[in-house]
């Protein structure tokens, strides 16, 4: 039945050409540090789907943002699991980043004819601490509050145009409703789109290009 | 030859399984936790204090007489003040109906009209009698009832 099933979508959607081109294509023989990569897709997944359940709760506004993180966490069954998921899931996440990154510049994997898939990457790295920047202010407490007053004010150190990006972050003088509203919003429809793009065409590069080998003594 | 890759093809099936199986219990232990996440507040079962009306003294005979009162309660995470309308029915001062205003159909809200001796729901014409019986329209079943008691002249209603 499920055979059937297959061959009927197959038929139509050659989903098994696909499905080789992704996971049936030769690699060279590598190494652990080889698999970093695959690791911050997976977390990156689970900060997905954690990110998308806490927003069935959750609410950007200042009156009511921490209320609802510690409804979240205290009121409803496994609440702390999904919250606590996601929470380490953000530090797992630079971490990996991070990790895939200096693999990627140790081993020379950057070069050509990989140079985009270098420079996707770059951007991706930016976009994760954009997730990490606009996810911390989220849960409105003291803490979330202090460091953002923080990290904003240092956009506002940059000459000449930093008094301006600091107002653009903060949306206005200080921080407030709307600045909890906008980073809300980065952080669940535009960082989430751009890293959707973005890691369809990393990927796409990785498995069209194939990856590289480890380097020998003579290279 | 032949020995290889009858090696080879047991390896790849156990990395199959293998992968399946850690991919499962992984799902799993989002996806499990998941479901009583989503659905907990839709299990959360209401208070069944008993809510006090009013005093009946103002109630008229064979006239059903709507009561309003203001109870806190808390949604999620906020803190807020609910309305509860129910009608009350007497036809010999001793004994009490207390009607919800909630029409049977698809829970608009019925208002009595005097001149009409009857309840009428403004979203689907739907018609009840002065005791909850459904005259006219959609509704399925008369309005229903609250579970309700008097004690020194002050009406009580339990919610079900």
């Amino acid at each position: 039945m499920l055979a059937k099933i297959g061959d009927w979508l197959d038929e139509r959607f050659s989903w098994r050409e696909v499905w080789a081109a992704i996971f049936e294509r030769k690699v060279p023989h590598v190494n652990w540090f080889y698999t970093l990569g695959s690791a911050t897709l997976f977390v990156a997944i689970n900060q997905a789907i954690t990110g998308i359940l806490l927003t069935l709760y959750y609410v950007p506004t200042p009156d009511h943002a921490y209320d609802s993180v510690v409804y979240i966490t205290t009121q409803l069954p496994f609440g702390w699991l999904i919250r606590g998921l996601h929470h380490w899931g953000a530090s797992a996440m630079v971490v990996l980043t991070v990790l895939h990154l200096l693999r990627v510049f140790y081993f020379g994997a950057y070069k050509y004819p990989r140079e985009a898939t270098w420079i996707t990457g770059i951007i991706l790295l930016l976009i994760v601490i954009g997730f990490g920047f606009t996810g911390y202010l989220l849960p409105w407490d003291q803490k979330s509050f202090w460091a953002t007053t923080v990290g904003t004010q240092i956009i506002g150190l940059a000459p000449f145009v930093g008094d301006w990006m600091l107002r653009i972050a903060r949306g206005g003088r200080d921080i407030s409703a709307v600045t909890l509203a906008r980073f809300f919003g980065t952080h669940v429809w535009i960082l989430p789109a751009t890293l959707a793009a973005l890691v369809g065409i990393h990927l796409y590069l990785v498995i069209r290009i194939g990856i590289t080998g480890v380097p020998k003594k003579d290279e | 030859m032949d020995k290889s890759e009858g090696k080879q093809l047991g390896r790849r099936n156990f990395m199959k399984v293998a992968i399946a199986s850690i991919g499962g219990v992984i799902g799993a232990a989002i996806g499990l936790p998941a479901i009583p996440y989503i659905m907990g507040p839709a299990l959360q079962k209401e208070s069944d204090d008993w809510i006090q009306l009013g005093s009946i003294s103002k109630v008229e005979l064979n006239i059903p007489t709507l009561f309003k009162k203001t109870i806190e309660t808390q949604t999620g995470w906020i803190d807020t003040e609910e309305e509860i309308s129910a009608y009350v029915l007497t036809s010999n001062g001793q004994d009490y109906v207390v009607m919800s205003n909630v029409c049977t159909h698809l829970a608009c809200r019925v208002r009595w009209i005097p001149e009409q001796d009857s309840f009428f729901c403004p979203c689907h014409n739907g018609v009840f009698a002065k005791d909850g019986a459904v005259v006219a329209g959609p509704p399925p079943r008369p309005l229903d009832r609250f579970e309700s008691k008097v004690e020194d002249g002050v009406i009580f209603i339990k919610r079900g």
